[in-house]
């Protein structure tokens, strides 16, 4: 049996907590009792089932326009199965970057990683995802780039109403690292913009792919990080 | 902490006076000057006042409102581009003193001097959890750091007040 070590820093005189002034403290207590009423917040759950609703929602759009205009059953399908799978992965980013949580897991070095990980994730997908390729110069011209502005801006739109109620469901929560989890809300929601309208686009070209779903991750993510200081700070 | 969401003005009574104290030494020793860290106490709060309704029930209340403080302290800072001074009241910048500090006649003043020379992350990580009375797991949800970064954080701290104490016990 191993006894516990000795605390090395034990025999210092630490100093004792100071209480603040007399006047300093009457002036907090008068400001935040004054007119004291009830404030109840959402529980971690009931702002993760928010988060997860709003995905859902925008998946449900995805999933009407594609059925609404045609789009083969295969590829409907295709697009729900990815986007179910996807939704497995941004319920974990919601779970490490948002519910305060103790140990390893709550630490900024993981947030940071899973902020470098799940672009280069989704980005490496879409590249496994693109069945046809055509050069650069004869994507930016013509009707492939006007699809894939279009595509674009309906992911973009998406993205925000997920990665919006990401901020707006964990508004004020996150003192500690307020940038790196605005940062994760942007990628939650650029993901769930751009798998919603995976699910309505019949495109499997991989510049569309990278550009019109790829880039509306990376660009959610640095409004996230720029967003998260002010809403998710308390 | 839940009564105080629910309104009741008792319990935010009692939550600032367990609380306070713990939080001005925490912010004493982040800003080296009272004034600072008293205008900072009152923003804490009032951001704790107004974020009361997004606490999460159940979380530990201490660490959540040091990460406040700790976040409100890096903003104020990060906000004040240039180091600030008081004026003199003719409106001058008041000269550069250059003088050194008294050497310290008690242990307890050494130890004020070896803290204020640590590097800021040492010295966070110590007054977490020696004087603020955190455990490492807290310290380490207030810093947004795992826990072996922060026993490593005190570890080196501690070799480092170590040397400064060593050396003013030798100092006749």
């Amino acid at each position: 049996m191993s006894m516990p070590k000795p605390d090395p820093l034990a025999d210092l005189p630490w100093p004792k907590p100071e209480a603040p002034g007399e006047a300093v403290s009457a002036k907090i207590c008068g400001a935040c009792t004054k007119n004291l009423c009830a404030k109840r917040g959402l529980s971690a759950l009931s702002r993760f089932t928010l988060c997860i609703a709003a995905s859902s929602l925008v998946a449900s759009v995805g999933y009407w326009f594609g059925v609404r205009h045609g789009r083969s059953e295969l590829g409907v399908r295709t697009g729900v199965y990815s986007a179910v799978g996807w939704a497995l992965l941004q319920a974990a980013v919601l779970f490490i970057g948002f519910a305060p949580r103790r140990g390893p897991l709550g630490s900024r070095g993981v947030r940071l990683a899973l902020a470098v990980l799940v672009p280069v994730l989704f980005i490496g997908y879409l590249t496994y995802a693109a069945w046809s390729y055509v050069p650069f110069e004869e994507f930016r011209q013509g009707p492939r780039a006007w699809h894939a502005i279009g595509c674009g801006l309906v992911a973009l739109g998406f993205g925000a109403i997920v990665g919006g109620s990401v901020l707006l469901a964990w508004r004020g929560t996150n003192p500690v690292t307020p940038r790196l989890s605005g940062t994760l809300a942007g990628f939650v929601g650029g993901i769930g913009g751009a798998l919603a309208v995976g699910i309505g686009c019949p495109s499997h070209e991989a510049w569309h792919l990278w550009t019109a779903h790829g880039l509306i991750v990376l660009a959610l993510g640095l409004m996230g990080f720029v967003a998260g200081r002010r809403l998710l700070s308390p | 902490m839940e009564r105080y969401v629910d309104g009741e003005a008792e319990a935010f009574e009692f939550l600032y006076r367990r609380v306070s104290p713990n939080l001005m030494g925490y912010l004493l020793r982040l800003t080296r000057n009272r004034e600072r860290a008293e205008d900072l106490l009152q923003i804490t709060f009032s951001k704790v006042h107004r974020a009361r309704g997004s606490f999460l029930r159940g979380a530990p209340v201490l660490p959540w409102i040091l990460a406040i403080a700790r976040r409100s302290f890096l903003d104020e800072r990060r906000s004040a581009h240039v180091r600030t001074e008081d004026l003199s009241p003719d409106g001058s910048l008041p000269e550069q003193q250059n003088e050194e500090r008294p050497l310290p006649t008690e242990i307890s003043d050494a130890l004020e001097v070896a803290l204020d020379r640590l590097p800021e992350n040492y010295r966070e990580a110590i007054v977490l959890t020696k004087i603020t009375g955190l455990s490492v797991a807290e310290a380490a949800s207030v810093l947004g750091a795992t826990e072996t970064a922060v026993k490593l954080r005190v570890h080196r701290g501690y070799t480092q007040l170590r040397k400064e104490l060593e050396q003013y016990s030798r100092t006749p």
